[in-house]
């Protein structure tokens, strides 16, 4: 029968669905058809109303439509509670991209309702006055806990969880495999998780068609399927993926035993290691009757892999050989179905090292000759073996030097490891040394040196090389054609650096020798030998060169010499050239003149620094003066002397200013200096004339104590009065001279300049001991009674008590002035009562004294200490009458008189 | 990040109450105020949404504009602060056990439905730990012959009811519930800073702190008799 079905929405009249429903009926049977709504069925009332008709030909008359049946009214909204404001559908499950309808119903029409989705507002269609319909189109997955769509009215809120699932996928990789033929493993890939809160879960289940049977698993990935026990071979698997909106499904067929993935190997061994071998042991899990398993075995060491295939039923031994000793090597294993290969097992592995062997070469070595007082120092060089020819950690070296000269002399040196060199002493002899490398196990084989007489150092003239950044390419001419080899050496301009040597065969006439150590602006000096059969090494060729030339990094000390007034020297002779970072190929002299025309041979150039100034270039590395001519006097320059190489010049970075004499400065210094040494030497004359005359016009007192004065007071002392010879005095005359101020007394007895002194009272003179008179002893005073007229008309010797000022220690007890007036009043006091005037006193008078007016009306009150100095002139006896002895302060170990000086001239 | 370290605090805290001073283990501390410090701490530590609140607003997505502001506290779940006030110390001990199990019954089914987040189980346990402290200070009452047994983890479980007809109104019943236990845990964090800040007082009242705290301990259901329960939880902040 065909049955026509109607649905209206809203109103009867509202039809908005009809289909027609064709199914077998048997009497009495109910039918059941659906029919899903987009718009909820909670929003509105819908109806629905059918008919009918046989869909039989043979029974045309009753293929006419029965009769409408009455309308079915369904009105969710009477189902649900009293809520003022609702929204459907609540808790609706989609998809992601599908298009839901919701509405919200309202229990009292309100215009102020507004709805949102995730916070964003929602438009809509209005369905009656208390329902609104919202379309939301292509619908994406937020969260897990669904997407909330609210309504909002001023009073009321609610809203509902619209669950947007993930698309549920078809499983991708879903394959079956076997370790044991016992179990299957089933894994897929299930794509996005379509799980969602609330919702159950996206299940998967196994079906297998030749069998019926069905496992739900209970992982998302993977299952496992039991093999049934009667050895079913051939399998038709079906996993089938379903959530509550979709399923799918994805099928394999297999043979059992097509699908074996081995279990990885297990219980590996390495036995019998050696240096070079070693044997691998391991099992293998069996796979049911089917036991032939492939295995491969892999081997990994220095760098490489080595595979080999095994076939294995339980257990597999595979040989490694060809093994390089002491080297660690990681050897795996794994296995698979050899009749039907599916997989691989996974890797089993173990770690071997193998034993040490002797090495396997001769060291490299090479030497450096130098002669030094008749003897070749040797300094052997080798280098360290590599890992590959050392064959373990070696231990040391020997080093057996042989000679030539006399077999039977050898000398072995055992040299610990990690040396790389040794230095030899040798004498004129020709000598032939064996360098070996020995580890635990054993010695390498030898390498050979022979140092003959002759070093082969030949003066070999050293050509230039320039290098690249390649390297230094070096090219030679054979000299002998008998040579086993070439070997060429170069080492840095540093001696501190190690020699570096290359070892070239016999055919080869050129070489580029590359080196990571090249740096640029260092220079390297390259030789050449060849090695003769006889293993001597002879010097071919020596070159010299920079892998990259730089410019002078520094410029050289200049030494300013010969500044004339037109002109100046420069030097800088302890510039070396060769210690540069490129060859010198000459100098840049630059001078700052203050005008703006360069001097002849000059060139005006620009600085860096935009500046101006001369250049001149000297083309000689080895010229190291310059002399910078026509030279303005007194001017000033700046100079800077910068050497060159083929890159550029040294920097420009500080001048040296040079002050340019005047014209006549070296005439006044020829003149002022003569000038000079001619008035000193005057001046030293005048000094020595001075000197000389002084010994010839003044010369020193002569010693009292040898005078005839003595005999005056050894007749003091006898009583017996003496009279004075005159002859006895050698002075036939003294004159006293009072000095008064500003008088320069000297002492004579110790020839020094003492103070100045005055005096105010008639200046006596005192005949005094010598420095050698130790007590009190006689003294002989005599009173000038030029200047003293008041002692001279009283007639009498007196003496003035004057505080004498403090003579020097070592003649107080002389010098005081008790002591002196004293021993003068009792012995010495020139008295005319006691000495008739013309037998017993005399009076000198100065044959020079020219007082100076007005110093009597100057003299002082208060008597002047002691005058320390008098000088003493020759003098010359006067008559009695105006003779008078005048006490004197100074003091003396001498006799000490005070003259005028000048005058008196014996 | 900003969720990771309150994380980190709560599981150094659940480690402290449940290894370092274990329940099950221990007797109580009879120093009343030391646990109602450590309570203090506790309830301090709660009241804070970030704890379990903003994450499951965050997870629900309620934390948009037009949603967030329906997550009120609803009337009548949790006492006000007034009322807790006005509680003797019995009463407000036993209000707060018995909330404190009714959170934990909740707690259960928000762990349930959203499984991911783990700070609903971080904070069961911790809920565990402030229950056995009004264990401890309930047994501080004098003349308490019912003793109460402290709660252990699990013990609140149930099976969670079946989803909710209306999923959009079981968020945010859960939002409004969280919101009003950390409003409940900060009122009661202040009626446990009142009781620190006049115990003497409190004393001399006709509900002394030992006194009432006795009087209410006959009212709660512990279970661990005999054993030595020691303050729990001293907050590392």
């Amino acid at each position: 029968m065909v049955f026509q079905i109607e649905i209206s929405r809203i109103e009867t009249s509202n039809v908005i669905w009809v289909e027609n429903y064709s199914t077998p009926v048997t009497w009495n049977q109910v039918l059941h058809w659906s029919w899903e709504s987009k718009l909820p069925l909670e929003c509105v009332t819908h109806f629905v109303r059918i008919r009918s008709r046989v869909d039989d030909a043979s029974i045309p008359e009753l293929r006419s439509w029965s009769n409408w049946s009455s309308w079915e009214e369904v009105d969710a909204q009477k189902s649900l509670g009293q809520d003022p404001l609702v929204v459907f559908p609540i808790n609706k499950l989609v998809e992601e991209g599908s298009n839901v309808t919701i509405c919200y119903v309202s229990r009292s029409p309100e215009s102020n309702i507004s709805c949102a989705m995730e916070g964003v507002p929602i438009h809509g269609e209005r369905l009656s006055p208390n329902v609104f319909a919202f379309i939301l189109n292509n619908v994406r997955f937020i969260r897990e806990t669904g997407t909330n769509i609210y309504c909002v009215s001023p009073s009321n809120m609610s809203g509902t969880i619209l669950f947007v699932s993930k698309v549920l996928e078809e499983p991708k990789d879903f394959s079956c495999e076997t370790q044991d033929l016992k179990s299957l493993n089933c894994t897929w890939d299930p794509g996005h998780d379509t799980t969602l809160q609330y919702q159950p879960s996206q299940r998967y289940t196994l079906f297998e068609s030749f069998s019926g049977k069905t496992k739900l698993c209970e992982h998302k990935k993977w299952c496992h399927w039991q093999v049934a026990p009667d050895s079913q071979e051939t399998y038709n698997l079906t996993l089938i993926a379903e959530n509550q909106l979709r399923r799918r499904s994805v099928s394999i067929f297999f043979n059992l035993t097509h699908r074996v993935h081995p279990m990885k190997p297990f219980n590996v061994f390495l036995k019998n290691i050696s240096a070079t071998n070693a044997t691998m042991t391991w099992k293998v899990h069996p796979v049911g009757n089917y036991s032939t398993l492939l295995c491969q075995v892999a081997l990994h060491g220095e760098g490489k892999v080595i595979q080999h295939n095994v076939s294995v039923k339980v257990k597999g031994q595979y040989f490694l050989s060809e093994l390089e000793p002491v080297t660690e090597y990681v050897t795996r294993v794994r296995c698979a179905a050899s009749n039907h290969f599916w997989k691989w097992s996974e890797w089993t592995g173990q770690t071997f090292t193998t034993l040490e062997a002797a090495p396997s070469v001769a060291p490299d070595v090479w030497r450096n000759v130098k002669t030094v007082l008749g003897s070749h120092i040797v300094t052997l060089f080798w280098r360290p073996l590599s890992k590959s020819h050392a064959h373990g950690k070696i231990l040391f070296y020997n080093v057996v030097i042989e000679n030539l000269d006399n077999p039977s002399s050898v000398k072995l040196l055992s040299i610990p490891a990690p040396a790389n060199g040794t230095e030899l002493t040798l004498d004129q002899c020709s000598y032939q040394i064996h360098v070996t490398a020995n580890n635990s196990v054993g010695t390498s084989p030898a390498s050979i040196i022979v140092i003959s007489r002759d070093p082969g150092n030949k003066n070999v003239e050293e050509g230039r090389i320039q290098g690249t950044e390649d390297g230094f390419s070096l090219s030679w001419k054979p000299q002998s054609g008998d040579v086993i080899g070439y070997v060429v050496d170069w080492s840095p301009q540093d001696p501190r650096c190690q020699l570096q040597w290359k070892n070239l065969g016999p055919n080869t006439t050129s070489t580029v020798i590359r080196s990571d150590a090249f740096r640029p602006g260092i220079r390297y000096n390259f030789r050449i030998y060849e090695i003769s059969t006889e293993r001597i090494a002879y010097l071919l060729e020596r070159k010299t060169g920079y892998s990259q030339e730089l410019a002078p990094s520094e410029n050289p000390q200049v030494a300013v010499s010969n500044l004339t007034s037109h002109s100046f020297t420069l030097s800088w002779k302890d510039y070396s050239t060769d210690s540069q970072p490129g060859f010198i190929q000459g100098y840049h002299v630059y001078l700052k003149p203050k005008v703006e025309q360069c001097h002849p041979g000059f060139e005006k150039v620009a600085l860096s620094d935009d500046s101006v100034c001369c250049q001149y270039k000297i083309d000689n590395p080895e010229q190291k003066t310059f002399v910078v001519e026509n030279l303005q006097p007194e001017s000033f320059y700046e100079f800077l002397v910068t050497p060159y190489t083929s890159v550029g010049e040294g920097p420009h970075d500080t001048f040296t200013k040079v002050t340019i004499p005047d014209e006549y400065s070296h005439v006044l210094m020829r003149i002022i200096l003569p000038m000079s040494f001619c008035l000193v030497l005057l001046m030293v004359l005048c000094y020595l004339t001075s000197q000389w005359m002084k010994d010839k016009c003044y010369p020193d007192i002569p010693d009292p104590y040898k005078s005839s004065v003595l005999s005056l007071i050894k007749y003091k002392e006898n009583h017996h009065p003496t009279i004075m010879n005159v002859n006895d005095c050698v002075p036939d005359a003294i004159e006293v001279v009072n000095k008064l101020e500003g008088s320069r007394i000297q002492f004579l007895g110790a020839r020094k300049s003492l103070t100045e002194m005055e005096f105010t009272k008639p200046a006596y003179l005192y005949l005094l001991p010598t420095e050698n008179y130790s007590g009190p002893g006689p003294c002989i005073c005599f009173e000038n009674f030029t200047y003293n007229q008041a002692a001279s008309d009283s007639g009498s010797c007196g003496h003035v008590p004057v505080p004498l000022k403090t003579p020097p220690s070592q003649l107080a007890l002389l010098t005081s002035p008790e002591n002196l007036l004293k021993s003068l009043e009792q012995n010495y006091v020139n008295s005319s009562g006691e000495s008739p005037a013309g037998e017993n006193s005399l009076n000198y008078v100065s044959q020079l004294a020219s007082p100076m007016s007005g110093d009597k009306e100057s003299l002082p009150t208060n008597p002047p200490g002691p005058a320390l100095c008098s000088e003493y002139r020759t003098q010359m006896a006067v008559s009695l009458g105006h003779a008078s002895p005048s006490p004197s302060e100074n003091s003396s170990l001498s006799l000490v008189t005070l003259l005028d000086q000048g005058e008196h001239r014996r | 990040m900003r969720a990771q370290l309150p994380r980190r605090v709560l599981l150094s805290l659940v480690l402290r109450l449940l290894f370092l001073k274990p329940v099950v283990t221990g007797s109580c501390s009879g120093d009343d105020q030391e646990l109602l410090r450590q309570l203090q701490h506790q309830v301090d530590f709660m009241k804070d949404s970030s704890r379990l609140l903003d994450p499951y607003m965050h997870i629900q997505g309620l934390d948009v504009p037009g949603l967030k502001e329906h997550c009120q506290e609803r009337p009548g779940v949790f006492p006000r602060e007034n009322a807790l006030h006005e509680l003797s110390r019995r009463g407000f001990l036993q209000t707060l056990n018995a909330k404190l199990g009714h959170v934990l019954h909740r707690l259960t089914i928000l762990q349930q439905n959203l499984p991911k987040v783990q700070d609903f189980g971080t904070v069961k346990r911790y809920i565990y730990g402030i229950r056995n402290n009004i264990y401890c200070l309930a047994q501080l009452l004098p003349g308490s012959s019912e003793t109460a047994e402290p709660t252990q983890a699990g013990t609140e479980d149930s099976p969670p009811p079946p989803p909710a007809s209306d999923t959009f109104q079981s968020k945010l019943q859960g939002c409004q519930f969280l919101r009003g236990y950390h409003r409940f845990m900060h009122s009661v964090g202040r009626v446990f800073h009142k009781w620190r800040e006049s115990p003497s007082r409190s004393r001399s009242r006709r509900h002394s702190p030992h006194r009432a705290l006795r009087k209410g301990a006959h009212r709660m259901q512990p279970s661990m008799r005999g054993k030595r329960l020691m303050p729990r939880g001293q907050l590392s902040q």
